[in-house]
């Protein structure tokens, strides 16, 4: 039974494909008198059967080889693209994360979307989403992972602008969109080169050609950026980063998912690609630089947020950075340990952060304020939360980075510092999150918060609940160190970081010693945070003001030379008409004194020849003359 | 005397005629110039048939038809010039130029 489970694995895709086209049924415009709430509980349920089917499968794929399935697409002159698809314990694990993130994330939406009536749209994006992240985790293939991430590029785009009658919603998607193209675009550039080279799109077979590759250093140094430059895109690392914080204007829900799983399959290509990238070290340098710019930039411009959202946000292009800096430092492992952990951690504070956000209508966190006493479930959810993401041991986070942590220890210990920093203030911010939510006095926004109802609450502690069994479930998949080998100098820095950054944050948000609104002694500073770098104003001086300096440029070009060459043609035929028709000026003697010119011209065209011989003999003279 | 004296005084006056049917503001006097025209053809025909073909003396039967031709198409011309006059009492060529542009 759980061996025909797993082999028909590559079903686990179809299930919530068939939830989005059900929904269709229940549109506004289709079902105008029952509502749209089933197009939810169908799209719960075919979630919970893809769950089901992964869950059951893993089991049984947890003791075999890796199951390879071909799916013949297309094949054309020398271009065979079959669908490889990949059945192992890592691909069923990672769809029982995203289908089990997607059930919770759709319950929890079944209680925030109460008020709404646009159900059958958002939950077949959300739908849309989960079948494209299972079928990326399946496809064993480069090529068919750049469509897949397209096609979640339009869904993010279409997800993020579910409520279009804002207008930062129409803003916010359309530059998720394009920022995410503009890295998918430099992905297909690399995908497309690669070929040539490689002659495969096959994750193994390319990983197999690169240990023996031979190839021009500058050459694969170019398509290793490339490649790198799509999942730069899709985990909003810098500077490609503003679309994640202008996508916290779409709905909870789908925040949840976004922040936890999709900017992870930009982490998921990464980490597929890593054996390519580590061909040049050049581009495992710039993944380097890279995650550790937008870790410590992203951290820096969470501590300086005021939107509840958007402080989450940062956090989660910080960790995608330090999911970079572990591809780039080779720690696959840790790579999709740190996937892991993030993703549950993540998406238990994105929870709690939209229980908050519900009741309590404001996203400013200057305006929430101590709310613990009556939403102790949301606040110990949160805690959970933030435990599980930083380095706090027991939970998940403290395992992904010790093992980040252990391998950069003997090889670069600059990094490792780095880690270290990145780690307390990511510490710093949570706790600063939490604080100003939680302690503190309780404010006009607040002073009635009442904790929400079940299908808020459930998914929420749910989520808590499995951020404090990731150590178990680790410690089951035998992904632990042994406490013989563990290092126990990196472990206890990094719980000295965490603790640092926590006791720091408590000072100063959650004790009343400091006085808030807490200011910067630097104005500029502080601000230059807040406004996450001045990244709109920087992108929009240089790539959108170039580009649409020159748009305007070729417009006017357009416009006025190339049209204006051919309407040349035009009036200049419309000029010669209206000015030769003057030449029938009605007097009949001049056409009569016309037609003995142009008698007179053929006549000396006609005997030119002859014309032109002649010459002035005596007799000629004697004849003018007349002697 | 020589065949081309004929043809060079025949052809002044073809451009004499011409001059004057170009210039000329009385309708009459076009006609006129045009009478000059046909009699330049004529002296030119005469002349060939004089030098060239003095057996058949084709040129002069042409000569005969020009003149007929040209008396009837003076009546003609003539008839044309008084139905203008008619109706708008001149006979000044660049009066009559309504058919323009």
């Amino acid at each position: 039974m759980s061996q025909w489970l797993v082999q028909t694995a590559w079903l686990i895709p179809c299930y919530p494909l068939v939830g989005m086209l059900l929904s269709i049924a229940w549109f506004p415009a289709i079902t105008r008198r029952t509502g749209p709430r089933p197009a939810g509980y169908v799209n719960a349920i075919t979630t919970f059967f893809a769950f089901l089917h992964g869950v059951l499968a893993l089991p049984a794929a947890l003791h075999q080889a890796p199951l390879s399935l071909y799916f013949p697409w297309l094949q054309v002159a020398g271009l065979d693209l079959t669908i490889p698809v990949e059945i192992s314990s890592l691909t069923l694990g990672a769809m029982v994360l995203v289908t089990g993130l997607n059930l919770l994330a759709q319950i929890y939406a079944v209680g925030y979307l109460e008020m709404d009536w646009g159900w059958a749209r958002i939950y077949s994006l959300m739908a849309l989403f989960e079948a494209g992240m299972c079928a990326l985790v399946l496809c064993d293939s480069l090529f068919f992972s750049y469509m897949i991430l397209e096609i979640l590029t339009l869904g993010t785009y279409l997800l993020i602008g579910i409520w279009f009658n804002q207008s930062l919603v129409v803003t916010g998607a359309r530059d998720a969109f394009l920022t995410k193209r503009v890295g998918d675009l430099f992905l297909l550039m690399g995908v497309l080169a690669i070929y040539p080279l490689a002659h495969t799109w096959n994750y193994d077979e390319l990983a197999q050609w690169a240990q023996t590759a031979n190839v021009d250093p500058t050459l694969i140094t170019l398509v290793g950026l490339a490649l790198l430059a799509g999942p730069m895109g899709k985990c909003a690392q810098f500077p490609l980063h503003l679309w994640l914080d202008e996508a916290m204007e779409g709905p909870i829900p789908a925040s949840i998912l976004r922040n936890s799983v999709v900017v992870a399959t930009g982490a998921w290509v990464l980490v597929k690609l890593e054996p390519v990238l580590a061909l040049s070290p050049t581009v495992l340098n710039a993944a380097i630089a890279i995650g550790a710019v937008t870790a410590v930039g992203g951290t820096l411009i969470a501590i300086a947020q005021i939107d509840i959202k958007r402080a989450m946000s940062y956090l989660v292009s910080a960790y995608m950075g330090i999911v970079f800096i572990a591809v780039g430092a080779q720690q696959v492992e840790a790579a999709l340990l740190v996937v892991l952990t993030h993703a549950l951690a993540m998406a238990t504070l994105m929870a709690s952060c939209g229980s908050i956000v519900l009741n309590n209508i404001t996203q400013d966190l200057t305006q929430l304020g101590g709310v613990w006493k009556r939403r102790p479930i949301t606040g110990l959810s949160f805690i959970a939360g933030a435990f599980g993401l930083v380095a706090l041991p027991p939970l998940g986070g403290f395992w992904s980075m010790l093992k980040l942590a252990d391998g950069l220890w003997g090889t670069r210990p600059w990094l490792l510092a780095l880690l270290l920093l990145i780690n307390g203030l990511a510490a710093f911010s949570v706790t600063r999150t939490f604080g100003l939510i939680f302690a503190g006095d309780v404010k006009p926004m607040t002073v009635r918060s009442p904790e929400n109802l079940w299908a808020i609450t459930l998914p929420m502690t749910f989520l808590a609940g499995f951020v404090l069994h990731v150590p178990m479930i680790l410690q089951s998949l035998s992904l632990l160190p042994e406490w013989a080998t563990l290092n126990t100098d990196v472990a206890l820095m990094l719980t000295w970081s965490s603790i640092f950054g926590f006791s720091l944050g408590g000072v100063f948000y959650i004790s009343s010693l400091v006085q808030k609104p807490i200011q910067l002694p630097w104005k500029a500073l502080q601000d230059l945070f807040a406004y996450d770098f001045y990244t709109p104003k920087l992108y929009r001086s240089s790539v959108v003001g170039s580009v649409d300096i020159v748009s305007r440029i070729t417009d006017w070009i357009d416009r006025y030379i190339v049209d204006g060459l051919v309407n040349l043609v035009g009036l200049s035929s419309i000029f010669g008409g209206e000015a030769l028709k003057y030449g029938n000026s009605g007097q009949t003697q001049f056409y009569v004194l016309t037609i003995a010119i142009g008698l007179v011209i053929t006549a000396f065209w006609a005997s030119w020849s002859f014309l032109s011989h002649l010459t002035i003999t005596t007799q000629a003279i004697s004849l003018v003359t007349g002697n | 005397m020589q065949l081309q004296y004929f043809l060079v005084l025949a052809a002044a006056l073809f451009c004499i005629g011409i001059y004057g049917l170009v210039t000329s503001r009385n309708a009459i006097r076009v006609l006129m110039s045009i009478e000059l025209l046909l009699n330049s053809v004529n002296l030119n025909l005469m002349a060939f048939s004089n030098f060239l073909d003095p057996q058949a003396i084709r040129g002069q039967v042409f000569a005969v038809f020009v003149i007929t031709i040209a008396a009837a198409e003076a009546a003609v011309g003539l008839a044309i010039v008084l139905s203008i006059y008619r109706n708008r009492d001149t006979v000044d060529m660049e009066q009559f130029n309504l058919l323009k542009w």
